[in-house]
């Protein structure tokens, strides 16, 4: 090979490939509503990214898959855990993880910015990116379909879908606040006690730490059933 | 062999700086480890955090790699142009900036001033001095090279190489406010830097070196480097698709994404030959061994961690499983140290001996570092992997949860603590020989 055949490897290399990215950049702002619902970008989901950065919460957690793997990640986070969840585990993580394996700081967020925060992981779980993270899945569809078509779902699904945050069943969902199996043998509530626990803990149990949960009665009664199922 | 310009100089305390601030990297890795192999008080992980940590830890991995591109530029160009540097006050400007811009990021890491971006954390003020750090490099160099005598392939492989790699950094420090979009270009400055820019200057630094150390025949050597960074674009640029299949991106990006990134072993690949076969076909004795031993070192580990570590997770069938996982930390190691930390330390010990006037050193100690440094990073990334194919098969095949996959990984981070040890000793030792190089006892030569 000669020296001037060996440049032109070199431009046409470099001057095809750039071009054919350049095209496909173009083509990917013109179909981000269709993937990322960009014009569903409101002023508080700007908010709440901006909540995202200013904790770098990113470097403990990925999302989309990117960042440290320290931490779960929150691509889906919005259908895993609720509205109610996030913001406790956010402004209270010493409290939910306290008897868990690795802890999460007390950054100092406010409730206005958690708040916010929650709305950036709606809109992030709503992108559509190929059902990633596949653990994930089962619990998004449960989220979606459990208040209309709950026969569709698998319960488990549905009772970890919703509590697997913070509590487990053979081996799914976090155990930061005790296994299905354990609490159903251990709690005396009957099921009207159960249901109101889990829309309003504090009213059961004026010191407990378990957030409010966002539930239907619906719903609630699923998992009321399950757990009962379980004595 | 002593320096052959006084300019020359000027590289000095960039290497000498980049070697402080690696020992740093590796320490800050350790502390991380901890964080994954053992359960923190709450209080200890409220006021320094594994965040603090990884922000420190990844900033100076990249500040590091950087220091020793600029500094190798700045020992390289005067030899390569025949001429001094064109102001070796700007470099020292430069180099005071670039210092004061990493050291204040650290501290303001340390008191959460971020830009929150993972591996650019630097926030905007800071990024500015950066860039014009950045530009004031850009045209010490350029105007080296344009008042040359002679040009050459790989003088202006090594300025375009820069050029490149400070245009992609401008792309990470807007605002985006869709998280989409923001991946799409935080992938233009990780990406393209790593599979592109890099790849050019490490092209131009290598067939400099190995012109130098070889005497092989220039024309022969800058053919090699037009193909090889030909081909690391073509494949390197559409290839920054293999980002983008998870990120809400149109479906083709799987095809074209996962087609040319699977093919961006073969550039390096052609790397492992040209230097085999250079080394083979050398004019010029063996004086220093060792710096062969890292030129090979170098071009193996290089195809090792980037080209069939990426490759291994590459294809979207694959990183649909192993997409943010351990997995990805295991390439990411070693693919930053095959390719990058090796050419800085190959450069390293192909120019500090010059500035002590040293022919040949006495290297023992330079053989243990780089031994235990290269088999030590080796295990650390298999333990990587290790628990990085147990978290996927855990998490997403078995469908356990996030706390009992992670409980179970903690075993092997504790592995990992220990191999990490071991590569600071490797490194502590590597860092300890370049500072104190001696010439060789003669009687030991016989
Ligand atoms: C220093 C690392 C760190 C930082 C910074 C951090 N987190 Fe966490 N976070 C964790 C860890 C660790 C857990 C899991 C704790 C456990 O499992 O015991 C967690 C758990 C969570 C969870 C629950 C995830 C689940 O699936 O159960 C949410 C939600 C969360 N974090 C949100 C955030 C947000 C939002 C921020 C930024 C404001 C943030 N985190 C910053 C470490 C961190
Ligand atoms: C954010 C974490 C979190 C989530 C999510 C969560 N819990 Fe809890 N849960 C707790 C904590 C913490 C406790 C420990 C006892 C306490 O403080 O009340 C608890 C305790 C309980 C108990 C035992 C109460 C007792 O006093 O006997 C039951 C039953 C329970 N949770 C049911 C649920 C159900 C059902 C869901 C889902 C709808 C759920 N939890 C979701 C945190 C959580
Ligand atoms: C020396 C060159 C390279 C370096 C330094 C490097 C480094 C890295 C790093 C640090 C990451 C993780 C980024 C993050 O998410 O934080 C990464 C990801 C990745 N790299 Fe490389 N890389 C190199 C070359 C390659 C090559 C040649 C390939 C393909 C053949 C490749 C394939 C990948 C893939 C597929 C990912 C994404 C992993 C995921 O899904 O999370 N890399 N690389
Ligand atoms: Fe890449």
């Amino acid at each position: 090979m000669t020296l001037n055949n060996a440049r032109l490897v070199f431009w046409v290399g470099a001057l095809v490939s750039a071009a054919i990215f350049g095209w496909m950049t173009y083509d990917f702002h013109q179909q981000e509503e269709k993937y990322a619902h960009n014009s569903k970008i409101d002023e508080q989901v700007v908010a709440g990214k901006k909540v995202w950065h200013k904790y770098n919460c990113n470097v403990c957690h990925t999302i989309l898959g990117f960042g440290a793997y320290y931490a779960p990640d929150m691509t889906k986070a919005y259908y895993r855990l609720g509205e109610n969840n996030i913001i406790s585990i956010v402004m209270e993580p010493e409290k939910v993880y306290r008897d868990s394996f690795r802890k999460m700081p007390n950054l100092g967020v406010s409730e206005e910015e958690a708040r916010n925060l929650v709305r950036f992981l709606h809109w992030t779980a709503d992108i559509e990116n190929r059902n990633w993270p596949p653990q994930d899945e089962k619990y998004v569809k449960a989220a979606k379909m459990r208040a209309d078509q709950p026969a569709n779902v698998e319960r488990t699904d549905i009772v970890l879908g919703t509590c697997g945050g913070c509590h487990s069943f053979v081996n799914q969902g976090r155990n930061v606040a005790g296994d299905f199996s354990d609490l159903a043998r251990e709690s005396s509530f009957d099921r009207t006690t159960l249901i109101r626990f889990m829309q309003d803990p504090q009213s059961v149990n004026p010191d407990s730490d378990m957030p409010p949960q966002n539930v239907t009665p619906e719903t609630a009664g699923i998992i009321a059933d399950f757990i009962l199922s379980l004595r | 062999m002593t320096i052959q310009y006084q300019s020359q100089k000027v590289a000095l305390p960039y290497m000498q700086l980049s070697l402080l601030l690696f020992i740093l990297q590796v320490v800050m890795g350790l502390w991380l480890a901890c964080n994954y192999a053992f359960t923190l008080p709450q209080g200890l992980v409220d006021v320094f955090s594994f965040a603090t940590s990884r922000a420190i830890h990844t900033n100076l991995l990249v500040a590091w790699m950087l220091l020793g591109f600029m500094g190798g530029a700045y020992f390289i160009l005067p030899v390569e142009c025949e001429r001094e540097l064109h102001s070796t006050k700007i470099a020292w400007l430069q180099l005071i900036l670039f210092a004061g811009a990493a050291v204040i990021a650290v501290i303001g890491f340390l008191f959460g001033w971020t830009q929150g971006k993972p591996l650019l954390e630097i926030p905007v003020p800071l990024d500015m001095v950066i860039v014009v750090a950045a530009l004031l490099f850009l045209y010490n160099i350029l105007m080296t090279v344009l008042r040359a005598e002679k040009q050459s392939v790989l003088q202006w492989m090594l300025v375009g190489g820069v050029l490149f790699l400070a245009l992609m950094y401008l792309f990470g420090i807007p605002f985006y406010s869709s998280l989409n979009a923001d991946y799409y270009y935080w992938w233009w400055v990780i990406h393209l830097w790593v599979e592109g820019a890099w790849e050019l200057i490490t092209a131009a630094i290598i067939a400099f070196v190995i012109i130098q150390v070889t005497g092989v025949n220039r024309k022969v050597v800058e053919k090699w480097l037009y193909v090889e960074t030909g081909l690391f674009l073509f494949t390197g640029i559409v290839g920054t698709g293999h980002h983008y299949y998870w990120i809400g991106a149109p479906h083709y990006w799987l095809w074209w994404g996962g087609i040319f990134s699977a093919l961006e072993p073969l550039p390096i690949l052609l790397m492992v030959i040209d230097t085999w076969l250079h080394i083979r076909e050398r004019k010029n004795p063996v004086v220093n061994q060792l710096i062969w031993v890292y030129i090979v070192g170098l071009a193996l580990y290089h195809f090792v961690g980037a080209g069939i570590w990426g490759f291994i997770h590459t294809l979207p069938p694959i990183n649909y499983y192993t997409h943010g996982s351990q997995i990805t930390v295991s390439h990411g190691h070693m693919a930053f140290f095959g390719a990058y930390a090796l050419l800085n330390l190959t450069v390293f010990y192909f120019a500090l001996p010059q500035f002590k006037g040293i022919e040949k050193y006495e290297a023992k100690a330079g053989y243990w570092g780089f031994w235990t440094m290269a088999v030590s990073m080796f295990f650390l990334c298999l333990v990587f992997g290790v628990a990085g194919i147990l978290q996927v098969y855990l998490e997403r095949m078995l469908d356990i949860g996030y706390s009992t996959a992670h409980m179970m990984m903690m075993f092997w981070f504790k592995v990992a603590l220990f191999f990490g040890v071991c590569f600071l000793a490797g490194v502590l030792t590597t860092v300890y020989h370049l500072f104190t190089l001696q010439p060789a006892v003669e009687a030991r030569q016989g």
